[in-house]
Order: C-alpha cells, then sequence, then structure tokens
C-alpha cells in the first residue's frame, strides 16, 4: 500500500478495500498491542483491592468473558453467511479480536486468583446475558445476516464499548489497560456493523422494521446486564444515563425506532 | 475559456496544512496516523482541517481547510462521511452509508 | 487441555506471528518485491501461475469457512480461541493469493470468474466433503479433516512450491514462507488437542477415517489433473524448460532430496503425492487413528 499523500482522497472503494483487509488490521494493531502481554504492560504492579472490590471486579470480568465468548461464536458463524470477500475478512479480523479480549479478561480473572474461570464464569453469568447470547446464537444459526450483525455489531459492540469506556474510568490501573485496548479495537467491531447495516437499509428501507423486532427483543436485555454490570462497579446513577448515548446515537442514525 | 465558465463563481482558497504524526493516535497503520487525533471532549475545539467522527469520536484531521460537501475517512471505525454545516455553523461529519 | 493450550493463546501467536515473521510485509512479502519478469513476460507461464494461485484461494477460502465454523462447535473455551486466530491465518491467506491473482494480471471484476474457470473440480469436492462435516457441527472429522488432512497437504504443497521458487521468484517465496510457518501452528494444534478427544470418543474413529479416506482421493484426484492431464503435463515440461533456461539446472530448487529441475511430471506427482500419504499416516497413527488407503485416480 503506497503512502497517500491525503487519504480522504480515495475513493470509497479503494477505502474499503484497505480497511477491511488483513493489512490494514495488522498494521492498526501493531501501534497498541505491542509490548502488550495479555492486554498491558507486563510491569505494571498488580493493584491492593478490598476483598470486596476484588469480588466485585470477578463478577463483571465474568460477565465480560460471557459477552466475549458470544461475539466469538457469532463473529465466526457470520463469516459463512458474510455476502463478499471483504467482509469474510473483516470479520476474520473481529474474531481474533473476540478471542483476544475472551483470553485477556480471562488471564486477568487468573491474575485476580480465580483457580477455574470457566467454573466461575458459569456461576456469576448474568441470565439475561445468557438469555442474549442464546438469541444471538439462533440468528447467527438462522443465517439472518442483518439481524446477526444488527444484535452482534450494533447492539452488542455499541453496550461494551460504552461500558468498557466507564469501566476504565474506575478501573486500576491494570484493569484499565487492557479496556482500553479493547476499546480500541470495538471501534472497528461497530463502525463495520453501522456501515454494513446502514448501506443494507438503503437498499432495503423494509429491513428497517425488522431490525426494530429484533432491537425491542434484545434492549431489556442489553439494558438490565448492562445495569447489573455498573451497580457492580458502584457508578454513581448520575453517570450511568451517558452509558447507553453512543448506542442510542447509532440507532438513530440508522433509523432502527425502539 | 468560455463564457459558461468565466461566470461561475470562485471558491476562496483552502488553507493548507502540513499534518505530522505527533498526537499519539495509535489506532491505525502508522502512515494514516497524522489525519486522526483523539478529541479531548466539549472542551476541545476543532480545527478548520478537522472533523469530528460521530460514530467512535476521533477527530479527522485533513491537509486542506474542510467545507461543507467534502467527503472524509475515520479509519478508527472505517466510517465514510459528508462533512456538512452544524447547526451552530460549525462543521459536522454525516455517516454516508 | 488447557496447560498445552496455553502455547496456542492469542498472546502467544501475536508475539509469533504479527509481531515475529511477519513484521515488516506487504500483503505477506517484503515492500517492495513484484512478481518476477520471468513470469510476467512469459503468458504460459503467468496463466499457469493464475491456475495454481486460484487452487490455493480456493483451498484457503474451504479452511476459511472450515475454521470459522469450526469454533461454535468447539468444546472449550480454549480451542475456540486457537481457532480464532487460524480462522484470522486463513483470512490472511484469502488476501495474500487474492492479491497474487491481482499482481499476476486479473482484473478485480475477473476475479470470481477466474476462480470459477480454474479451481479445479476434485479440489472443490475434498472442500465440500469437509465442509458437510463443519456444517453439522462435528467438532472432531471436523478437525481432523481441516487440521491434519487440508493443512497436511498444503504444507506439503506449499513446501515444495517454496522450494521451486526461492530461487525464481523470491517474492512468492516469501509469501509461501509466512503460509507455512502458520501451517505448522495449524498441524501441530490438529495432532495434539485431537488425540486426546479421540482417546475420549473412540466411537468416532470410522466416520474420521471414511472421511480421510474421501478427502485423500480428492486430493490425489487433484493432483492427477495437475500433473497427468496431458494439456497440463506439455505445459510443465514447456515452463520447465523456459525456467532452467532463465535461471539454470540449480534454479528449481530441491525438495525431498529430489532436484525439482530433473523430476517429469509423474515423477513429480508420485513424489508430492507419496509425501502428503506419508505424512497423514505419521500423523494419524500418532493420534489413534488408522490411515485408509485411498482409491487411485
Amino acid at each position: 500500500m503506497s503512502d497517500p499523500a491525503e487519504v480522504h482522497a480515495l475513493d470509497p472503494e479503494s477505502f474499503e478495500e484497505r480497511v477491511h483487509s488483513f493489512q490494514f488490521w495488522f498494521e492498526a494493531v501493531q501501534g497498541y498491542l505491542v509490548d502488550r502481554e495479555y492486554g498491558h504492560r507486563p510491569e505494571l504492579p498488580e493493584p491492593e483491592l478490598t476483598e470486596s472490590e476484588r469480588d466485585r471486579l470477578v463478577t463483571v470480568l465474568c460477565n465480560y468473558c460471557v459477552g466475549e465468548t458470544a461475539a466469538l461464536d457469532g463473529a465466526s458463524g457470520l463469516i459463512a453467511v458474510a455476502p463478499n470477500r471483504l467482509t469474510k475478512i473483516f470479520l476474520s479480523t473481529q474474531v481474533v479480536d473476540e478471542g483476544r479480549h475472551l483470553e485477556v479478561f480471562r488471564h486477568r480473572l487468573l491474575a485476580l486468583g480465580v483457580e477455574h474461570p470457566e467454573d466461575e464464569i458459569e456461576r456469576r453469568a448474568s441470565p439475561r446475558l445468557r438469555e442474549f447470547r442464546r438469541k444471538l446464537e439462533a440468528l447467527v444459526a438462522e443465517r439472518d445476516w442483518d439481524a446477526a450483525i444488527f444484535a452482534q455489531n450494533v447492539i452488542l459492540e455499541a453496550m461494551e464499548f460504552s461500558t468498557f469506556q466507564m469501566h476504565a474510568g474506575y478501573a486500576d490501573p491494570i484493569t484499565r489497560e487492557v479496556l482500553i485496548g479493547i476499546i480500541k479495537d470495538e471501534r472497528r467491531h461497530i463502525g463495520f456493523g453501522e456501515n454494513e447495516l446502514g448501506r443494507r437499509l438503503k437498499h432495503h428501507p423494509t429491513l428497517r422494521e425488522r431490525l426494530q423486532r429484533v432491537r425491542q427483543e434484545l434492549d431489556p436485555l442489553v439494558l438490565a446486564t448492562l445495569e447489573e454490570a455498573l451497580g457492580e462497579l458502584q457508578v454513581p446513577r448520575a453517570e450511568r444515563e451517558d452509558l447507553g448515548r453512543s448506542y442510542l446515537a447509532a440507532v438513530e442514525r440508522l433509523g432502527v425506532r425502539g | 475559456m468560455s463564457a459558461e465558465i468565466a461566470k461561475l463563481p470562485t471558491e476562496p482558497a483552502r488553507r493548507k496544512y502540513e499534518l505530522f504524526d505527533d498526537t499519539g493516535f495509535d489506532e491505525v497503520p502508522k502512515k494514516y496516523r497524522k489525519f486522526y487525533r483523539r478529541w479531548g471532549g466539549e472542551g476541545d475545539p476543532l480545527a478548520p482541517n478537522e472533523v469530528l467522527c460521530p460514530v467512535c469520536k476521533i477527530v479527522i484531521r485533513s491537509n486542506r481547510e474542510l467545507r461543507p460537501g467534502d467527503r472524509v475517512y475515520c479509519m478508527a471505525c472505517m466510517a465514510r462521511l459528508r462533512v456538512a454545516e452544524g447547526p451552530d455553523g460549525a462543521l459536522v461529519g454525516l455517516v454516508e452509508y | 487441555m488447557a496447560d498445552f493450550l496455553s502455547g496456542y493463546s492469542i498472546q502467544y501467536w501475536l508475539e509469533s506471528c504479527p509481531q515475529g515473521y511477519l513484521e515488516e510485509t506487504e500483503y505477506g512479502h517484503k515492500a517492495g518485491v513484484s512478481e518476477s519478469d520471468l513470469i510476467l513476460g512469459d503468458d504460459l507461464l503467468r496463466e499457469q501461475a493464475i491456475k495454481v494461485t486460484t487452487q490455493m484461494v480456493v483451498g484457503e477460502r474451504c479452511a476459511l469457512a472450515a475454521s470459522s465454523g469450526l469454533i461454535n462447535a468447539a468444546p472449550d473455551e480454549a480451542a475456540k480461541r486457537f481457532l480464532a486466530t487460524q480462522t484470522l491465518d486463513e483470512a490472511r491467506h484469502v488476501e495474500i493469493f487474492t492479491q497474487r491473482l491481482y499482481d499476476l494480471g486479473v482484473g478485480k471484476n475477473d476475479l470470481e470468474s477466474t476462480l470459477r474457470e480454474h479451481a479445479n473440480p476434485n479440489l472443490v469436492k475434498f472442500a465440500e466433503a469437509l465442509l458437510e462435516k463443519v456444517e453439522a457441527k462435528d467438532f472432531i472429522p471436523g478437525v481432523v479433516g481441516q487440521n491434519i488432512i487440508l493443512e497436511g497437504m498444503a504444507f506439503s504443497v506449499f513446501e515444495m512450491l517454496y522450494a521451486g521458487n526461492q530461487k525464481l521468484n523470491p517474492k512468492f517465496a516469501q509469501t509461501l514462507a509466512g503460509t507455512i510457518a502458520d501451517e505448522r501452528r495449524h498441524v501441530g494444534f490438529g495432532e495434539n488437542y485431537i488425540g486426546a478427544l479421540i482417546k475420549e470418543q473412540p466411537e468416532k474413529r470410522p466416520e474420521i477415517e471414511k472421511l480421510q479416506k474421501e478427502m485423500s482421493y480428492y486430493m490425489l484426484a487433484t493432483f492427477a489433473d495437475q500433473f497427468r492431464d496431458n494439456d497440463a503435463r506439455a505445459e510443465l515440461e514447456t515452463m520447465k524448460k523456459r525456467a532452467v533456461e532463465a535461471g539454470g539446472e540449480e534454479s528449481q530448487g530441491t525438495w525431498q532430496g529430489a532436484n525439482l529441475a530433473e523430476l517429469d511430471p509423474e515423477e513429480m506427482e508420485a513424489l508430492l503425492a507419496s509425501t502428503v500419504l506419508g505424512e497423514f499416516k505419521t500423523r494419524l497413527g500418532r493420534i489413534g487413528l488408522e490411515y485408509q488407503t485411498p482409491a487411485q485416480p
């Protein structure tokens, strides 16, 4: 790829060819993952947490693992349904991003003294989040590209993006660094979801009604999960209102009403 | 020059900007980093060659002054945007699908 | 299982692949290196390179569909994470071999029609046999088909192509070297991970052995089409002659102890087939499966 004098002068087709490539992903993550081990600088010292702080953090991380496993299964399942090569390649980069998120959260649990993360995840997972995961899996199994991309890359990713951003503001230094790296990946995923659906809605306006139904079904589950996570993180109630803002702005731009 | 072309209003020359990769933005490949920077929130004013990506809240920079109708790309979230004038006269980016 | 798999973590993958042997590469090769003039300046060689690369894109598309499809069926989270890295490896291979088709002069709008025109029907059947297991979420046969049979075949074919291109076409050889490094992880996972699962579920053996026999047959049939078909044979002979004229007797390298420039197409086919089948036999034996001799095409 030659060095462009002005990136905005690219034609839309060349832009897409670049940003949906492995090559782009590869050069992008080099910037913020180099010298990181399991998402943070290895020299950062483990923070002193009280037993109740540690316990709350473990619950939140267990639920993040459920969300990331849902996203990993979702993104990988969608590769077979993706309409073209660029979309397949982009989703492959998302698959490895989601796998990495799952790995770094699991590693964080181990560092916090959780001996068997899988058992702990099973024990602490929110029933609503599990329900969301089942619904997403069903959409992927039905090979419903539009609804599954909406559920995964718009609803789930936007919610994770906002939660991680808010959590990073309160987190210990190691968890914060892990979250900041993940947020950088999520930017690509939410942008991809919004653009892909925006394009399809332009050509198939009737799709909007169907996505509205998906939203009505999934919104309560995701919002309740978020509320639970923020409660665990003890985020002041006044600040929680900001959380849904980026998600609501995205669905508003797509014209998918709740 | 034909009379037709001579009548067209001439657009005032745009200011040029030299961009440097000096903002610490590390989310896109090195060669594209100078075109982006992190946004500091409400109190962070945008220069005439900058516009905010509404999808991922990253500041997009161009090497020329931006005007309504220009197309810009956000590589952090892969959005294509059209520059427009917002209600308060400031430039905003509208997502184009 | 989980301890062994820590060697296959995403952290390990990041350090060894994007931050390791792929650092400072573009589409799998050093920046600024281009396809050899010998190929670009000779219509026959260029056409043959397009045909060979087409089979690679077809194989890698199948591997991408299989590895991503198997994540949902994986029994534990560690296997899911490894398959996530494999999914991206395969997508990268699709991308770099597609890019090679563009570098060889295939127009972007002609990509799919070129693939349809040149894709070997036996290779397509090989892929379909595997993807049927993946579609059914049949994890153990899926991983054996993908990580031992498909990857094992790709590993040997790419090694032979690497030997043949190292001097004549460094750009392609560099692309292959990175791909081979990826395949090493994939075949390693197939063997190490599946061995334990087969011990736990011995009833799966007959189904897997049947799949191996079927896929092996289609693989041999693909080789036969590439080397034995009269037109292909004549083309290969001419190509080899031109390559030797351009680079000398040593130009095509040595693989499995044989000087590739000295082999006729039948000998090349036999060497490739026996190497791949020999590898299958050894690997399958290690994981407790009995190798099934396929029919000869």
